[in-house]
């Protein structure tokens, strides 16, 4: 009986509800479709800052990725490469030698990072195979091929097809140097590795080094990187005793902040947003009780209890918020669904910015994630109650003989 | 009360010989003399370097020409697996000859604190040593019988790498002994401890210099000077990226 009242009085004057409830619906899908665009540019980031380079997963000897020191290295057994092939979660693994020293062509000579990979393994971790812009990424047999990243490239002045001389201090102290063919360029917009980083083959980076068999790292890639800190643990008794495996929020302790800092911000702004659309809200439902004073008035004559006048109202509220969540997270995901698949390319006006070891790309692209959906939707039915229970206990506290009265 | 004597009249002594203005000592030319004591107006030298640190130890041969303090050449006869490769320096500028690829690379200016040919001297030692005596300023800090100890301190506009730079020198030969290292912030960075004094072409030399970083105690590099010639009558033309890859 009480829920038909509601419903009726909310359909009593349309207009009223209808504005209060498109004002709900607006807010509450463009929060969703704010977090979502949100939530992509963080999506971006990590992306960038695990797939381009770290993975999201790095087993080393203990203390490697504090110091990168040469000597560090180990000889991984083909048996934690299988047992880690094996976890459902893992769906990369590359071994990894990593060199410091100098690549010259021609006149110039500059200081680089050698990332000897398996072409094949990197693949499987790193996204940077996809960002080649020149030439190819490395060849199955990499023999001396190497990628090259675009800034170094233009600082060298070297294309696909020159060479490069690689000079550095190899682990016996010898002076370790050797003929590279720059096979391709890559560019991640992450200016660090775009103008020091030289990608080339594992075994032809091992014998320069005089380093034969050994490596500096396994980075892993997981199907979810949330997930990684939990898979790290999984993977700790696996490992031989000496070695470390740090996921990327330890190696990359400011994106790991950035995006708790993103939990944080996304309810500041739904707080905000609600806030106003609370307001709006709780003026409308004030309106429509003080309306109704001499209503309320005749029903707690004829003996309608206070408690149930509240529920009323409170109903009624209820009742225009629960449309209101249906019709705006419909809205907002449709809109978040739209600038998933499309997106706005904003490369025209703007260039990457690195920030927190990511690259924020320059495009306006949605991610759905439930959270994102959940919290605005939640948010809205507490800020409906929040604004139908003053309204409601003023109902509540009328006086039937005064209520009447009132013209 | 005598030894607050004493002390007041030796600060004042030491005012006195800090403020006389005609030293009798020319210690600006004093290191130059020890700075250039390898390579008189020309030199041709045959070294071994022994360098150890802390995961290997091994030992080269070379071979070394100067001239003046500009031009600079040295090329390893041994061990075989770097045979033939080179170093060139004429004036501010370094070259590296690899035989093994057969490219001579310039090392760009941002790498010449990098070691020279993984010892602990790096290519900055080899470009900025000729210029100690003209960018730092000079003090005697005490002078025995036997020796001055004299302290180097950078020209206000002078671009350099220590903060400090102190001399131990033998009065007697004008030899240096050891001279110490010093970052900016007053910490000893290096010593290089220069003994085997020899007589050679009417100069006096001592034939061994052991370079040992202050924060590596079991590290160290030593330079033997196993022949030196002076006056060799090389020209500048000598010193080309052509010679360079002479083998």
């Amino acid at each position: 009986m009480l829920l038909r009242l509601a419903l009726r009085n909310i359909w009593r004057n349309r207009r009223r509800s209808l504005l209060t409830i498109s004002a709900m619906v607006v807010s509450a899908s463009l929060l969703i479709l704010a977090l979502g665009v949100f939530s992509g540019m963080f999506r971006d980031m990590l992306s960038s800052a695990t797939e381009q380079y770290h993975g999201h997963l790095v087993i080393s000897a203990a203390g490697y990725q504090e110091d990168r020191e040469m000597y560090d290295h180990f000889a991984p057994a083909g048996d934690l490469l299988r047992r880690l092939s094996a976890q459902p979660e893992i769906t990369g693994v590359s071994p990894r030698m990593r060199a410091f020293g100098l690549v010259s062509h021609g006149d110039n000579t500059d200081p680089a990072e050698l990332l000897g990979v398996r072409p094949r393994g990197e693949e499987s971790v790193t996204t940077l195979a996809r960002q080649v812009v020149s030439g190819d990424f490395l060849a199955p047999e990499p023999g001396n091929g190497a990628v090259i990243g675009r800034g170094l490239a233009d600082k060298l002045g070297v294309s696909p097809g020159d060479e490069l001389v690689f000079v550095t201090q190899a682990a016996d102290g010898s002076i370790g140097n050797d003929l590279l063919t720059v096979r391709g360029v890559f560019a991640t917009g992450d200016s660090g590795h775009d103008n020091s980083l030289v990608m080339v083959g594992l075994p032809w980076l091992q014998k320069v080094m005089a380093l034969p068999g050994q490596v500096h790292e396994l980075a892993v890639a997981v199907a979810e990187p949330m997930e990684a800190p939990r898979i790290a643990e999984q993977i700790k008794p696996l490992l031989p005793k000496g070695m470390e495996i740090l996921d990327w929020g330890q190696l990359l302790p400011e994106m790991r902040e950035a995006i708790a800092g993103y939990d944080v911000s996304r309810m500041i702004i739904t707080i905000i947003l609600y806030f106003a659309a609370g307001l709006g809200i709780l003026n409308t439902f004030f309106m429509s009780v003080m309306e109704r004073t001499r209503e309320f008035g005749i029903l707690m004559a004829i003996g309608m209890r206070p408690m149930r006048i509240r529920i009323l109202v409170l109903l009624e509220t209820l009742a225009m918020g629960l449309v209101s969540l249906v019709l705006g997270v419909g809205l907002g995901l449709a809109l978040s669904l739209y600038m998933q698949k499309v997106g706005i390319d904003l490369s025209g006006t703007l260039t990457p910015v690195t920030y927190a070891g990511g690259t924020i790309l320059p495009r306006l692209h949605a991610v759905i994630e439930w959270s994102n959906l959940a919290v605005p939707a939640a948010m809205l039915l507490v800020v409906c109650l929040l604004a139908g229970f003053l309204p409601a206990n003023r109902a509540a506290k009328l006086k039937p003989v005064e209520a009447l009265r009132e013209e | 009360m005598r030894g607050k004597i004493a002390a007041a009249l030796a600060s004042l002594l030491l005012l006195a010989t800090a403020a006389s203005p005609a030293l009798a000592l020319d210690l600006r030319q004093l290191i130059r003399e020890v700075e250039e004591q390898y390579m008189g107006v020309s030199s041709k030298a045959r070294m071994t370097m022994q360098v150890r640190t802390e995961h290997w130890e091994r030992t080269l041969e070379m071979e070394a020409w100067s001239l003046g303090r500009d031009y600079f050449l040295t090329r390893i006869l041994a061990p075989p697996k770097e045979r033939g490769v080179a170093t060139l320096k004429v004036d501010q500028e370094v070259w590296n000859y690899l035989p093994k690829v057969d490219r001579v690379i310039k090392i760009p200016p941002s790498m010449l604190g990098g070691a020279w040919m993984g010892s602990h001297i790096t290519n900055d030692d080899l470009v900025k040593a000729n210029q100690i005596d003209r960018d730092y300023d000079f003090t005697l800090l005490e002078e025995t019988d036997e020796l001055w100890h004299i302290e180097g301190i950078p020209k206000p506009d002078a671009a350099v790498i220590w903060g400090r730079i102190e001399y131990t020198v033998e009065k007697e030969r004008r030899v240096p002994l050891v001279i110490s290292y010093f970052d900016e912030e007053g910490l000893k960075v290096r010593d290089i401890v220069f003994d085997e004094v020899r007589a050679v072409d009417g100069r006096t030399i001592p034939m061994r210099m052991t370079v040992q970083p202050s924060d590596e105690p079991a590290e160290r590099t030593v330079m033997h000077y196993t022949t030196i010639d002076f006056d060799i009558g090389i020209e500048e033309s000598f010193f080309s990226l052509r010679n360079l890859k002479k083998r």
